[in-house]
């Protein structure tokens, strides 16, 4: 515990220090802000920009705040993962290569205090700045339109999070296994390119991470499939799991790989 | 003397190639003991493995008298040590005390101790990325010591370092003797001579030579005198004269043999001005030249 924590405050001070603790919550509000206020300024941004056939209704000022919020998350997942994986896909890997983890290595450390550190460090920048900007879309939603249910918001959010964090772990992981190259790649393929299958073709199956996205937005309308959003939770949860597992594992045998 | 570290038959292979063939020392505690040998000849290797941060292939390395983690009593200071840039040296310091077992408080007061000893005081504050290589070095040694290792592990500690910060380090390897067993890689010859125990020479991956100073030296003693006229004529007399192998080079004479009695007594037949009679022991740098071409 105490090395996790010695860790943790040395990941926090490059995640200040960068400033990744300022720019990624600032993008992720970006991004959640932009969908309520552009859609509510749609008619007169289109009436400024002109060549608007006479009598043309866009039917646009009718639209609820559920489909507000809903549409914002869309476009939120669309970045999400991306921003993770760019922002960490060296977290351990550029260690290695930079051969900063040598003085690290030759401590008597655990590799799993290690990794955790490394994990914490990104999940609560990448946490807080997921909720941080679905409260922002939220805030503005309520504002611009109508009320929604707080606790359909807190379900949303909760959802998504599990999400995000899977996406981190995934990024991890991959940062423990591979170069910076590759595990960018491939967690990029994990993560946005399977998503992308996963909305072409993934009505013929009902469980799995990459749904969560699908499912938070159902908490606005219905209520996801309860068996079904349990299940891909459950998933999820034993993926990540899975995943730090073996990225402990690469962290430790990839060891050898740093040249001193 | 008791010993520290036993390392008995270590090999290290990357696929096909060997890269340390079957090596075996040993030290004691409180010794300095320099790993000498050209480029590539495998002592980063070595020290990699004893710090743990390679596995050996084959073979043993024993730590007497340390129970747990050895990683714990180990300092390492990796040729070209590299830091987190963003950091301070203080900050960095203190976690590195802590990620050896030391608690906050004894971290906080020997990192200021070791920013003292090392002459980095005044930068204790400043991030690391803005320090010159001479400084990351010093930095890089303190935090090997910060945790009171009882091995220390130095990969080439003064060669990227000028003569005056050179001098600096040796000085501080110095006053650590006392306190902790010295294992060092070098190819500065001067600098392993000041201060060495025992000797390691390395060659291809294989130990060529090992011993203490003395030992090795006397093994490639030159056995030759060497005396130094003031003028030519009389260093001429005296070849022509001597009873000994002499060989002539301007105003100083070369004599084949260790025996000083007998060329003084020689000398005290004339009345030749004498500027200095000395017996020339081989240099560390002639017997790596030597040991290096076996």
């Amino acid at each position: 515990m105490m090395q996790w924590r010695v860790l943790l405050q040395k990941e926090w001070r490059d995640h200040v220090r960068s400033l990744k603790v300022l720019w990624i919550p600032l993008v992720f509000v970006l991004y959640g802000v932009m969908q309520p206020v552009m859609l509510y300024y749609m008619e007169d941004i289109m009436k400024a920009v002109g060549n608007m056939p006479e009598g043309f209704d866009m039917g646009i000022t009718d639209v609820t705040s559920v489909e507000v919020m809903a549409s914002t998350v869309g476009q939120f997942h669309l970045i999400v993962s991306l921003i993770i994986v760019l922002s960490f896909m060296g977290i351990i890997s550029k260690e290695r290569k930079n051969r900063t983890a040598a003085l690290l290595y030759v401590r008597p450390i655990s590799f799993s205090s290690y990794y955790f550190s490394k994990w914490s460090g990104a999940t609560i920048v990448a946490l807080v700045s997921t909720i941080i900007g679905l409260l922002a879309s939220y805030y503005y939603t309520v504002i611009l339109y109508n009320e929604v249910d707080a606790w359909r918001i807190a379900a949303l959010i909760g959802t998504y999070s599990l999400w995000v964090l899977f996406v981190v772990t995934v990024t991890v992981t991959a940062s423990a296994l591979f170069p910076t190259g590759v595990a960018g790649t491939l967690a990029i393929l994990l993560t946005y390119f399977v998503q992308l299958i996963d909305s072409i073709i993934g009505q013929f199956w009902t469980v799995s991470p990459w749904k969560l996205g699908t499912y938070a937005v159902t908490w606005l309308g219905s209520k996801p499939d309860s068996s079904d959003f349990w299940l891909s939770v459950v998933v999820t949860v034993i993926a990540i799991i899975v995943l730090m597992f073996v990225g402990v594992f690469g962290a430790r045998k990839n060891m050898e790989n740093i040249k001193i | 003397m008791s010993q520290l570290l036993q390392v008995s038959a270590l090999q290290k292979n990357y696929g096909q190639h060997e890269v340390i063939k079957n090596i075996s020392f040993e030290l004691t505690q409180g010794t300095a003991t320099a790993l000498i040998g050209p480029n590539g000849a495998g002592k980063t290797t070595i020290l990699s493995m004893l710090a743990g941060l390679l596995k050996p292939t084959n073979g043993q390395i024993q730590f007497d008298g340390i129970v747990g983690d050895p990683r714990a009593a180990i300092g390492f200071l990796p040729q070209y040590p590299q830091f987190n840039s963003w950091l301070t040296a203080s900050e960095f310091l203190i976690m590195a005390a802590r990620l050896s077992g030391l608690t906050a408080q004894t971290a906080k007061e020997e990192s200021e101790k070791m920013l003292q000893f090392v002459g980095l005081k005044d930068a204790a504050n400043k991030k690391i990325g803005t320090f010159s290589g001479g400084m990351k070095q010093r930095l890089g040694l303190a935090q090997a010591i910060i945790h009171k290792p009882k091995l220390l592990l130095l990969d080439e500690p003064v060669s990227a370092l000028d003569p005056a910060g050179r001098l600096d380090m040796m000085n501080l390897m110095k006053s650590l003797q006392q306190e902790m067993t010295i294992l060092y890689s070098t190819h500065i010859l001067n600098d392993a001579e000041q201060m060495t125990d025992q000797l390691l020479f390395l060659k291809a991956g294989k130990l060529v030579e090992q011993g203490s100073l003395q030992d090795v030296k006397a093994k490639y003693e030159h056995r030759q005198i060497v005396v130094e006229f003031k003028v030519v004529e009389e260093a001429a007399q005296f070849v022509v004269k001597s009873t000994l192998s002499a060989e002539q080079q301007g105003n100083i004479v070369i004599l084949q043999t260790d025996d000083m009695q007998q060329v003084i007594r020689e000398l005290a037949k004339e009345t030749f001005t004498i500027r200095k009679v000395e017996q020339q022991s081989a240099s560390l740098e002639e017997i790596f030249m030597k040991v290096a071409k076996l």
